[in-house]
């Protein structure tokens, strides 16, 4: 049922092994394929075994499924894109998504600007407390831990430290804001990033509250997600047991606790761009913008950004052809079409190849827009971007009562 | 040296079912700002970001959106629309150090002309004390 909680693992002693938290997310999949109920899964996998080259995949053979078990956290790859890219926005084959939070709030996005058929898809939201760019993982790994990248085969961000699993078995730990504060650690939009558990998903699994057992903490978060999942305990793919109370509590706290340092997060990342003085703000943005080589990289890597005949092409007048730089305008115009469904995913700004700080600028007036609208983007598939729409709440409210 | 007194560049989109400004030069023997030019739109929100935004970029010092009240919009939900447009369109410029005071949302009726062209004053009064606008400032 919808709402429902479990402490779960695999029944594949196999998966178990490989898996980092019990292999629920691989034997549910495997589930899904081996039922027929999903035509194909979308999942991350190391390619050719390499931690720092994640890819999707799009995996049909029950019997691959495993090659995906292991959470990577030195990845960020693009799957809103990916679906409505590269598999017809799901519209012709019924397809199970796993990602982390920001990736189902982009798909659900899309789904809103109707790019997405959410009919044919099973979202499965892994926690998560953050991601790593690949160049800076290994400068990490190689700096500061002072041991060779290759030899690492697990991650970890938990309580606040890094922590790293050698081939040997040793595990090696350092306090993760203190790396941070020498711009090592999490990607700058995962570090403020407030949504840790994917609860807007169908199926949320997490190894909070698990208590270092292996398995993992799901909780159930939609009809269709419920179907799934107790028919894959029923065929005996998954072991569950109910949590008991201090496992639902360290899960909670263990969230709070993540919220509050990214909070703590914004308001540093904020701050800057904030009290900088009116008259050196525009030079400020003017003089960033100015680096930008136009390669429309922020748009093509944007979750938010459907239309097909985008206005920042050369043809369409509103941006001079051939102009390096281009104009404030052109960023001006792409913030403005997405700021009110950002969902701080980053990728616009891990694709820039000017550095321009285009992820914090965006969530930031994302975070002000939320204040005058009330509206967070990717949660909730009924409530509409509030630039896109006017609601017929809105329209019987007398101007008064309005508060924009 | 003489100091030309600074008039700010000022482009209103107004709306044709609701602002007769135009109109009321004659009428009223009102005085517009000496700098201010108008185009009518056919709902306010045709004054969308991206117009908005060219405004300014083409050295406009303020933007004035003028448009029916909620409730008499003659396309039912547009000019709310614009309403939340204009809205989202001040943090915007905020960000980038353009003030969001530049950018006014006036809604008006048929019968308010005299008071929108009073508002027109005010605005650029402020408008006025603000200076011109950073992205003309660059120019010079």
């Amino acid at each position: 049922m919808k709402g429902d909680m479990y402490l779960a693992w695999s029944s594949d002693d196999e998966v178990v092994k490989r898996a980092d938290s019990g292999g629920v997310i691989t034997s549910l999949l495997k589930f899904a394929l081996d039922s027929k109920r999903v035509d194909a899964v979308l999942a991350v996998k190391a390619r050719d075994g390499n931690r720092y080259d994640g890819i999707p995949v799009l995996i049909s053979d029950p019997e691959e499924m495993i090659d995906t078990a292991g959470a990577l956290h030195c990845v960020s790859v693009n799957i809103p894109r990916c679906i409505k890219e590269y598999l017809n926005g799901a519209s012709d084959m019924k397809l199970a998504v796993v990602g982390k939070p920001c990736d189902m709030r982009g798909i659900i996005e899309l789904v809103k600007r109707e790019q997405i058929n959410l009919d044919n898809l099973l979202l499965v939201g892994v926690n998560c407390s953050g991601t790593l760019s690949p160049v800076v993982a290994k400068e990490t790994i190689l700096k500061e831990f002072g041991v060779d990248p290759l030899d690492v085969v697990g991650e970890e961000i938990e309580d606040g430290s890094l922590i790293i699993t050698l081939k040997d078995g040793t595990t090696k730990t350092k306090d993760l804001k203190e790396l941070e504060e020498k711009d090592y650690g999490r990607r700058e939009n995962c570090r403020r990033c407030e949504v840790k558990i994917p609860t807007m998903a169908d199926i949320a699994c997490g190894k909070w509250g698990v208590n270092s057992r292996k398995a993992s903490f799901v909780e159930v978060c939609s009809d269709k997600g419920a179907q799934v999942f107790d028919e894959a305990v029923r065929a005996g793919y998954i072991n569950v047991e109910p949590p008991n109370h201090k496992a639902i509590e360290e899960r909670k706290r263990k969230e709070q606790e993540a919220i509050e340092s990214a909070l703590q997060w914004q308001e540093t990342e904020f701050a800057p761009l904030k009290n900088i003085a009116v008259e050196e703000k525009f030079d400020y943005w003017q003089r960033q913008f100015s680096r930008c080589v136009k390669c429309y990289g922020c748009r093509d890597a944007c979750p938010i950004c459907y239309c097909k005949d985008c206005i920042l092409e050369a043809d369409r007048g509103a941006i001079e052809p051939g102009e390096l730089p281009p104009t404030i305008m052109f960023h001006l115009i792409r913030i403005a079409h997405v700021m009110d469904s950002c969902v701080n995913c980053g990728q616009c700004q891990d694709v820039c190849s000017a550095g321009i700080p285009l992820a914090r600028l965006t969530f930031m007036l994302n975070k002000e827009l939320f204040d005058i609208f009330k509206y967070e983007p990717g949660m909730d598939v009924e409530s509409r971007p509030p630039l896109r729409s006017v609601t017929d709440k809105e329209l019987t409210m007398p101007g008064v009562e309005l508060s924009f | 040296m003489i100091m030309e007194e600074f008039e700010p560049k000022i482009l209103g989109f107004l709306c044709r079912w609701c602002c007769d400004l135009p109109d009321l030069r004659g009428i009223l023997e009102t005085r517009h700002p000496p700098r201010f030019c108008s185009t009518e739109v056919i709902c306010s929100c045709g004054a969308n970001e991206f117009l908005v935004l060219k405004a300014f970029a083409g050295g406009a010092d303020g933007v004035l959106v003028g448009g029916c009240l909620a409730e008499e919009c003659r396309y039912m939900r547009d000019s709310l629309s614009a309403r939340k447009e204009i809205a989202a369109l001040k943090p915007l410029l905020e960000a980038i150090g353009v003030s969001s005071e530049r950018l006014r949302l006036e809604p008006s009726s048929p019968s308010e002309s005299a008071m929108l062209a009073e508002k027109l004053g005010s605005f650029a009064q402020t408008i006025k004390q603000l200076g011109p606008s950073p992205f003309s400032r660059r120019r010079c």
